[in-house]
């Protein structure tokens, strides 16, 4: 045959063999298309094209079919082999897969989280059209203003963008019929509520248009959990009774295991049944405001085109009522996705985390890729001798992916356990962040993920093997090449150890600036004394005590009870009190006002401060210092003067230096006048990183609005809060007590967010530095190996043991140094992202940037030292006869 | 080196049979079995070359570095020798299939099949 040029034929067998294993070609290859030439020659020659065409159609089955085959045998020979290197170097293999575990492990536990708050769709029927709508009042700072019954029906009636509009409102209930008074709590929602978020009872039935008249029979919708809970999971609660608010209430059905927005209930009723919400006062006044508004977008309709009809309807309201929507008060109407709404506080957070578990996984690629060098070093005999007896370079770089590939899917599986084992932590973080914690879990994305991080992995080795292998293999017995070679590998090496420490440098600076943000944080003086006090919150059975005289009788005999218990040393009921967290982050119950002699139209902005209702002994009880004139006495009665305290920044803000006791206020307009009689001091009430509110007391004989009992004991509080517990049961057995807590785990909860964020952050941190760390250990380890004749003929030249230790260590520093230098620059430039986090601690701050600069070099120095030590301790004359 | 990876199959078994009187290159082992089997078994390169793999893998047959003087022979052409094992291995299946021939025999199978 002639040798010229291939035919087509042959071109075409070629391409087809290309199907093979590159092993299997590169072996029979050539054989093969000679022998197909044979056949092809015979075929044409003896029986024709036809014959010829039925020959080319099996050929290429035949190859097509035998192919896969032979591509497993070659992996399956490759996973063999490569798992017998893995057992015979168990302890690389061990730490290789440790700590790519730890990188795969903390990204996939953050993207567990990522997935299911920020990427799935909410579990709701076209979630993604579910709006929230909100009234504000941006002269009075106030974002979320709820809405009235006649708002309700104003925007339902005239909006053109919204198919739907459901309201909502939460309150909590006694539920009687049983062995003790159980509170509930309830949501009370307008009766398409479930249909529009496309909620399907698991029994029952949904509400009904009519449950919504006013008088119709009242009925409840039990969610998953209490029925589970409370009702044992009875398949015939439907249809069963129970008494609430003095009326009786029949089961209707029962809400599938969904997550419940906005919040946790544990029944549901309609809006008829709800006393508030259904009484003369609720539905006549424009602003009585209490409901939340849902809406579901019409299919053609926009966020856009939504906001623009909205404000139409609001501009048109502030034009029909200018009494309730004066000009000071900046009324104004948004809508926003329901998905964006129920993230956006966790958002940014867990972008940032997700960044800082990339960086930890970089860090791990960094180190196991220099693991792989080192142990290439060692295999490269092994690896030059297979190249010698004729293993092509593309099998051995093959082989060399494959042990890639089980090391990470080893590594990955470690991820997915540590994922899954962190997962309630997670979740409990994200709990303060975001209504979706409880979506949080490992489906096929988080498992697809961990396995792309192992690919992404993966592909980082196979190219530093490809890198190693291409150079260096085929020089591999050229002593001289090989040295050359050796000195770029340490290059190389070099490289991966100061990317290591720059990047653990930001890492544990961010770190550093959140612990140092949270001490700050944790130090702030909230303005009372937290400790051996404790706050009960409960809740009277509302029903029975309608007027404010019923109120102060119940709050008198409840006190008086409470003072008396041992170990108390004083009490107080109030309307609230600092860092609750129902009111965290929010302006609590604020209220507009007006001082005497200062008029203002309505075209004003009026004052706004934040109130409270508290008895005579709430200042000494939470330690709150009086600054001027008196707290409440026990004459402050109803009839009395109405008096107020107010707190130091609303004296200074309204009154400057004017001394403001006796000064006057209204919040009615002027119809009562109330006298300011002391100031105390500021507290931070709604979040220690927040201002001090301006805050108006009030006695609570003269505003009747009690919640909670604030207690100060004289030893452990945990023992005093059952006596307390026992006593407010006894003034009234039908009263639920929904919170027990001290103030000083009031407080550290209210930083929990920040708290856990800084543990996180600091924890990532950490596995950075220790990884790293031990890089630069065995890197220097390693170097030290190689470097033993040289070390020697030094030692046998006169240095000394001191000498050796300052080259190794030097080595190590100078990394180090140029690894910090890296860092420092990168921290500059990323940090600036924290700034929204921090409290009272600036991204640049220097303290933090000197302390972490001098752990990461002590650490580094820690890790030189010891194979310094090693190398200053070797022996010339062994070193010198050992090569 | 003998690892044998399972049984010995049709296909193998033919190609030993094929190198067991003299050495052949591809073609000529296709050709052989092809016409030993009047045109039953037809192999195709890509079984060939498996099967070759791995018999000589397994030591059944070596690839033969003295080749034979024939004349306009191409040089990229490989010729393929059974071994020692291989001409062993094949006695064996040999034997083995006999006595399974025997066995259908005595059982009156053929006899039993001409009837039906």
């Amino acid at each position: 045959m002639s040798e010229s040029r291939p035919s087509i034929a042959d071109r075409l067998y070629r391409a087809l063999l290309r199907l093979l294993p590159f092993d299997f070609r590169s072996e029979f290859g050539d054989d093969m298309e000679e022998t197909f030439r044979d056949q092809r020659a015979h075929a044409r020659r003896a029986r024709g094209s036809v014959a010829l065409l039925r020959m080319w159609w099996a050929t290429i089955v035949d190859i097509v079919r035998m192919a896969p085959r032979e591509h497993l045998s070659v992996l399956s020979q490759d996973t063999r082999y490569a798992l017998r290197m893995m057992r015979h170097n168990l302890g690389y293999t061990l730490a290789a897969v440790v700590i790519l575990g730890l990188g795969i492990g903390v990204n996939t536990s953050i993207f567990s989280v990522v997935n299911s708050v920020l990427l799935q769709p909410l579990p709701y029927a076209q979630g993604d059209r579910l709006v929230v709508l909100r009234q504000q009042a941006t002269k009075l700072n106030a974002d979320d203003v709820r809405f009235s019954v006649q708002e309700i029906d104003d925007y339902r009636r005239q909006n053109r963008t919204l198919s739907e509009v459901a309201e909502y409102h939460s309150m909590t209930f006694t539920l009687l019929g049983r062995n003790d008074a159980h509170r509930v709590r309830t949501g009370v929602v307008s009766a398409g509520f479930f249909d529009m978020f496309g909620v399907k009872p698991l029994l029952g039935r949904a509400f009904r248009p009519d449950d919504d008249k006013p008088g119709a029979p009242a009925v409840l919708i039990l969610s998953y959990e209490f029925w589970k809970t409370s009702e044992a999971g009875d398949p015939h609660v439907v249809g069963k009774t129970f008494e609430m608010n003095d009326r009786v209430h029949t089961v209707v059905g029962v809400l599938p295991p969904i997550p419940q927005y906005p919040n946790e209930n544990d029944v549901y009723m309609p809006v008829s049944a709800c006393p508030f919400r259904s009484s003369q006062r609720m539905i006549g006044n424009r602003d009585a405001r209490m409901m939340s508004v849902f809406g579901r977008l019409k299919p053609e309709a926009t966020l856009e085109h939504c906001h623009a009809d909205l404000s139409v309807i609001a501009r048109r309201l502030e034009h029909d009522y200018p009494k309730s929507y004066t000009k000071g008060m900046g009324y104004g109407i948004s809508s926003s996705a329901l998905r964006s709404e129920l993230t956006h506080h966790a958002q940014p957070m867990l972008l940032l985390l997700l960044g800082a578990a990339a960086f930890v996984l970089l860090i791990a690629c960094a180190n196991v890729a220099n693991l792989i060098l080192a142990r290439m070093a060692r295999r490269e005999r092994e690896l030059t001798i297979r190249t010698a007896v004729g293993a092509g370079a593309g099998r051995l770089l093959r082989q060399l992916l494959t042990e890639s590939l089980i090391l990470a899917l080893l590594a990955a599986g470690v991820g997915l356990l540590f994922a899954a084992g962190s997962l309630r932590l997670m979740t409990e973080f994200v709990s303060q962040l975001t209504p979706r914690a409880r979506e949080i879990g490992i489906d096929g994305w988080v498992l697809l993920f961990a396995v792309l991080c192992a690919g992404a992995t993966t592909v980082v080795f196979g190219s530093m093997a490809a890198l190693y292998s291409r150079t260096d293999l085929a020089h591999g017995l050229k002593a001289g090449v090989q040295r050359a070679a050796e000195g770029r590998r340490n290059l190389v090496r070099s490289a991966l150890i100061a990317a290591q420490v720059a990047f653990s440098y930001v890492l544990l600076i961010g770190a550093g600036l959140m612990v140092r943000s949270f001490i700050q944080l944790a130090r702030v003086d909230a303005g009372f004394v937290p400790q051996r006090v404790f706050a009960v919150s409960f809740d009277l059975n509302w029903s029975r005590y309608t007027k404010p005289e019923q109120i102060r009788s119940v709050a008198d005999r409840l006190l008086e009870k409470v003072q008396l218990q041992p170990g108390v040393l004083s009490a107080a009921l109030s309307s609230s009190f600092p860092l609750d967290p129902d009111t965290l982050g929010t302006n609590g119950w604020s209220q507009t006002f007006q001082i005497e002699g200062i008029p203002r139209s309505d075209a004003e902005t009026p004052p706004v401060a934040a109130m409270r209702a508290a008895t005579p002994d709430y200042f000494r009880t939470l330690g709150i210092p009086l600054v001027s004139g008196r707290t409440f006495r026990e004459s402050d009665t109803a009839e009395a003067l109405p008096v107020a305290v107010i707190s130091r920044s609303l004296a200074h803000r309204r009154w400057g230096a004017l001394d403001p006791l006796g000064r006057r206020v209204s919040f009615d307009n002027g119809e009562h006048w109330i006298t300011i009689v002391g100031v105390v001091g500021d507290v931070k009430e709604f979040g220690l990183a927040r201002e001090a509110p301006d805050q108006f007391y009030r006695p609570m004989t003269q505003l009747a609005s009690l919640g909670y009992i604030l207690v100060r004991t004289a030893s452990d509080p945990a023992r005093v809060a059952n006596q307390v517990r026992r006593a407010i049961l006894d003034i009234d057995p039908q009263t639920a007590i929904t919170m027990e807590k001290t103030l000083e785990e009031v407080r550290a909860d209210s930083v929990s967010s920040p708290r856990t964020t800084a543990r996180l952050f600091g924890l990532f941190a950490t596995l950075a530095l220790v990884i790293a760390v031990t890089g630069i250990g065995s890197m220097l380890a390693l170097s030290v190996r190689q470097r033993v004749r040289e070390i020697g003929i030094r030692m046998a030249l006169g240095a000394t043991p001191r000498d050796i230790l300052g080259i190794v260590i030097r080595q190590g520093v100078a990394l180090v140094a140029i690894g910090l230098a890296i860092g420092l620059a990168g921290a500059v430039a990323l940090t600036g992202v924290l700034k929204a986090l921090l409290f009272e601690v600036t991204p640049t701050d220097l303290p933090t940037y000197v302390l972490v600069s001098a752990l990461l070099f002590g650490a580094a120095l820690l890790a030189s030292y010891l194979p310094a030590r090693r190398a200053a301790h070797i022996d010339p004359q062994h070193a010198l006869r050992c090569e | 080196m003998s690892n044998s990876q399972g049984a010995l199959t049709p296909a193998m078994f033919n190609v030993l049979l094929a190198l067991a009187d003299g050495d052949k290159h591809g073609y000529a082992i296709l050709k052989d079995v092809a016409e030993h089997t009047s045109g039953e078994v037809q192999l195709s390169t890509g079984t060939l070359y498996a099967i070759i793999k791995r018999l000589l893998e397994d030591g059944f047959i070596v690839e033969v570095t003295s080749r034979p003087a024939i004349p306009n022979d191409d040089q990229r052409r490989r010729y393929y020798r059974l071994t020692g094992d291989g001409r062993a291995v094949a006695i064996e299946e040999a034997r083995r299939m006999e006595k399974l021939l025997a066995r259908a025999r005595s059982k009156r199978l053929f006899q039993a099949f001409k009837r039906a």
